[in-house]
């Protein structure tokens, strides 16, 4: 009996294991990919979903954000004011930026519809942790509006985005230089309340 | 039309930055407390005059149509890009931008068709701001500019130069001049229309979002898109 159970536990840990070992060899471009196809795939068969914002935001909570690193997206967009904050800030800040975020990218995908996206060859080493996938998307004028994705390995080996740069501005930078200026001129809570607000 | 737009707004600057109190101010930005009295006058006359303009534009004009007058002022620029790739010593690039030109200019009609793109023969988009940062220049404090929106001490620079060789100031008609600086305005305003619902969206203060969209994104173009990782 004891004996029985050992050995299922040890199954379950090989079975395991191995999962992540399958899931540490998809490369973060690979990954990037994988998720925009399942996306625009969702989209073009079903475009009514671009006008229900409730499943667009299933869509997104679904698919897009377990590949995203919010926490770490926050402290970066905080930059040195990130210790300023007391640990119930820091987390209502994650919240709320999350909520933003989410909120954001889901009213631009209605943008992203007729596009195609072009994916540029990753080069990184098998040990590099730290990479930015880089893709270009194209508009139906002919025009590529680059995306590059700053992408972090975690330690279960699972990739993840730590920040966005459209045409060369990047998503963190942007919040940042946004949210120094206002806790500068008014403090952290200020902050949380106009994040608050926006996201009412 | 453009650079007397632009010098007076310079002028403005100059003669405001005398009087305004900085205390408040953020770096690479001294200038913010005016900064911030220009653009929200261009937000309004954006909002009251430009905006729908663009909008009964964007909606009567057939896709085709828009999608010609795009064409050819992005022809125009690439022709003025040519000189910015040259000053740059970026071959390549000068002679993808020549070979767009004189290919669209021809067989695409003065630009209207935009033949090259399809080829994949990219568009360089350089431009003097672009070149005077290519060989070391600094942006210099953020300026922004009565009617034209964000810019920069550098980049307004660039501007005037590019006024000196701007195939549409050169037309010598002053009612067909004035049309296509107009026509060139309202194209330039319904581009923004995406980005615009983007920065409704995302943005908690739309003057320093705007702000720091800029100034990274003309870095970015000076690198050429090759951001140094942080």
């Amino acid at each position: 009996m004891l004996f029985r159970k050992w050995s299922f536990q040890f199954t379950a840990a090989l079975v395991g294991s191995a999962a992540l070992a399958v899931f540490a060899q998809v490369t973060p471009d690979a990954q990037v990919k994988t998720v925009a196809t399942e996306v625009t795939t969702v989209l073009k068969s079903d475009p009514a979903i671009l006008g229900n914002q409730a499943k667009l935001r299933d869509l997104i909570e679904s698919k897009l954000v377990p590949n995203f690193n919010f926490a770490r997206m926050t402290q970066l967009a905080m930059g040195r004011n990130w210790t300023k904050a007391s640990p119930e800030q820091q987390a209502t800040l994650t919240k709320e930026f999350r909520t933003l975020l989410v909120r954001t990218y889901s009213s631009s995908l209605s943008n992203f519809k007729n596009n195609t996206i072009d994916y540029r060859p990753l080069r990184m080493q098998p040990n590099e942790t730290d990479v930015t996938v880089k893709t270009v998307v194209q508009q139906a004028n002919g025009q590529g509006i680059p995306i590059d994705y700053s992408m972090e390995k975690a330690a279960d080996g699972t990739w993840k985005a730590y920040d966005v740069a459209v045409a060369g501005v990047s998503l963190v930078t942007n919040y940042r230089d946004e949210f120094n200026s206002v806790i500068r001129d008014q403090g952290v809570d200020a902050l949380i309340k106009q994040l608050q607000s926006k996201n009412k | 039309m453009n650079r007397i737009f632009t010098l007076t707004a310079v002028a403005a600057a100059i003669t405001l930055s005398g009087c305004a109190s900085f205390k408040n101010a953020a770096p690479g930005d001294p200038l913010e407390p005016i900064n911030r009295g220009i653009f929200s006058f261009n937000s309004t006359f954006d909002h009251y005059l430009l905006k729908p303009i663009a909008k009964g534009y964007d909606a009567v004009t057939p896709a085709p149509v828009k999608q010609g007058v795009s064409n050819v002022f992005q022809n125009v620029s690439d022709a003025q890009s040519v000189v910015s790739d040259l000053l740059q010593l970026k071959g390549a690039k000068a002679g993808d931008d020549l070979g767009r030109v004189l290919l669209n200019t021809t067989i695409g009609l003065g630009g209207i068709f935009d033949l090259a793109t399809p080829m994949g023969i990219e568009r360089g988009n350089e431009d003097v701001g672009q070149t005077l940062g290519y060989w070391g220049i600094g942006a210099g404090p953020y300026l922004v500019l009565p009617f034209l929106g964000p810019s920069s001490v550098r980049d307004t620079v660039g501007r005037v130069a590019e006024g000196q060789y701007d195939p549409v100031s050169a037309v010598s008609s002053v009612p067909a001049r004035n049309s296509l600086t107009g026509l060139r305005i309202v194209d330039a305003r319904v581009g923004v229309f995406p980005l615009e619902a983007l920065a409704n969206q995302a943005a908690l203060d739309k003057y320093t979002f705007t702000r720091s969209a800029y100034l990274q994104r003309r870095e970015s173009l000076v690198l050429d898109g090759k951001r140094p990782k942080e």
